[in-house]
């Protein structure tokens, strides 16, 4: 009874894992196809690091993100760093060129983006990195600019296999460069925070208004109601105080709202016309 | 009486509504015209910017190769007959594109023929003057070649809005005409690849 009742669950164990495992295998070969025919697609959640072909270690690429999300919050200007096992068939400067454009690094009114793609150096194919300019920035950081920047500084240590360093000296000067041209702290941020301090005044002051009211009540006329009474208003002005704040904050922050905390908030849809240079090893 | 003002609502609200598909098809169709020129008008732009850079790097080239003076004739010559060559984004047939991009490309083609020169003299490899020049010209094919692209992108859109069914009705009653694209360059024209 016992080992009947166990035979087809098992049978039915084994034909589900059978399937899924079936399913997962059309998933993964479907997923392959679509990445051999056409460019990485846009990383979900949104990362300015997309080490694809793995070149940093956790630690390296944690620093760089976080950098790169510092940059990118102070100056609006989006540096997508992305590292490729392959160039999908296309030529480094227009796999670059895509990426940017779909993607949509930088923000859509600026067109500030910058996308430095490396491919790694393999046994049969050269290495090769470009620097790819959004519309906006090509006035900040010169054809002339990214390929000195390629050639000189980063190509020394790419040779030497230490792609964490040629990143950084290249982040180095392109921080500087771009930061000069669009320098455009979120207009926003500053009003956008003062709104929310103005806010959580008035709440602290309505707060401390209604409490010493209900707990006037209290002492003066029947105790469980106006408790009661008091309580409910004070929790409708925090929900009320809370909207409020976050309405005015989500409002201000434009296109990079939407994911809080640290991390990056999203590509903007900025425009890549084909500025830029690159280099190989 | 009764009756006969129903139909009447009927048929005002069809009409109505009719219209208001129209406008909105004809609206969509006009804005995705204009993306098209603004694309072709960057397309100008940037063949513009590669014409912009050939007297400088003709005179570079003239003083270190004065004996390679067919070559930089052959590429004068190909620049102001591209140069001469434009045209108006209101009239894009395929065979003025066809005649662009022919023009251009031979234009492209006698730049590499420039650009390969250089292996006879090392003095003019080494020149700053040049080495500059060559990094511009790299700018610009890249320039080009994403402004084709994005060219072609826009007409592709445009060309499926209006030939699709029902729009191309609309396309019709208006006159909306398909765009041409550009092809792939046959080897003969391809554009100089500037190696470092």
């Amino acid at each position: 009874m016992n080992s009947q009742m166990k035979y087809p669950s098992a049978v039915s164990m084994r034909s589900l894992v059978s399937g899924l495992m079936l399913s997962v295998a059309a998933l993964l070969v479907f997923c392959s196809g679509a990445a051999a025919a056409d460019i990485p697609s846009r990383p979900v959640p949104p990362r300015l690091l997309n080490d694809l072909a793995g070149v940093f270690s956790p630690s390296q690429a944690g620093n760089m993100e976080r950098r790169l999300v510092a940059f990118a919050d102070s100056t609006s200007n989006q540096i997508a760093v992305v590292t490729v096992p392959e160039l999908y068939g296309m030529d480094k400067a227009e796999l670059a060129f895509r990426i940017g454009e779909e993607w949509g690094v930088g923000k859509k009114e600026f067109d500030n983006g910058v996308v430095l793609l490396i491919k790694p150096k393999s046994r049969d194919s050269r290495g090769e990195v470009f620097i790819a300019t959004g519309y906006g920035l090509e006035g900040a950081i010169p054809d002339a600019a990214a390929g000195e920047i390629v050639n000189r500084y980063m190509i020394p240590f790419l040779q030497q296999n230490d792609y964490y360093s040629a990143v950084n000296a290249a982040l180095d000067i392109l921080f500087s460069l771009a930061s000069g041209e669009i320098s455009h702290k979120e207009i926003s941020g500053g009003s956008g925070s003062t709104a929310i301090i103005i806010f959580f005044l008035i709440f602290v002051v309505l707060f401390a208004f209604l409490t010493g009211k209900s707990k006037g009540t209290k002492n003066i006329g029947g105790g469980g109601r106006g408790g009661h009474g008091g309580g409910l208003s004070t929790a409708d002005f925090i929900m009320l105080g809370m909207l409020s704040g976050m309405g005015r904050s989500g409002r201000s922050s434009g296109f990079g709202g939407g994911f809080g905390g640290g991390g990056f908030g999203g590509f903007g849809g900025g425009s890549f016309g084909g500025g830029g240079a690159g280099g190989s090893w | 009486m009764k009756k006969s003002s129903i139909v009447i609502a009927v048929v005002a609200a069809v009409l109505i509504l009719l219209f208001f598909w129209v406008k909105g098809t004809y609206n969509g169709m006009v804005t995705m015209d204009e993306g098209v020129k603004t694309a072709w008008s960057q397309v100008e732009n940037v063949y513009q910017r590669r014409a912009d850079l050939i007297p400088n790097l003709v005179a570079t080239v003239k003083g270190y190769a004065e004996h390679e003076s067919s070559t930089l004739e052959s590429v004068v010559e190909a620049r102001s007959k591209a140069t001469g060559i434009t045209v108006d984004p209101e009239n894009l047939t395929p065979e003025k594109l066809a005649e662009f991009q022919q023009a251009q490309g031979e234009l492209g083609a006698a730049l590499g023929r420039l650009l390969l020169i250089q292996e006879n003299y090392p003095d003019l490899k080494a020149n700053e003057n040049f080495l500059a020049l060559q990094q511009q010209l790299e700018g610009s094919e890249n320039r080009i070649a994403v402004e084709r692209r994005k060219f072609n992108e826009a007409a592709r859109a445009y060309n499926t809005k209006i030939r699709r069914f029902p729009g191309n009705i609309v396309a019709g009653m208006f006159g909306f005409e398909t765009k041409p694209y550009f092809e792939a360059d046959s080897s003969a024209a391809v554009a100089p690849k500037v190696e470092f």
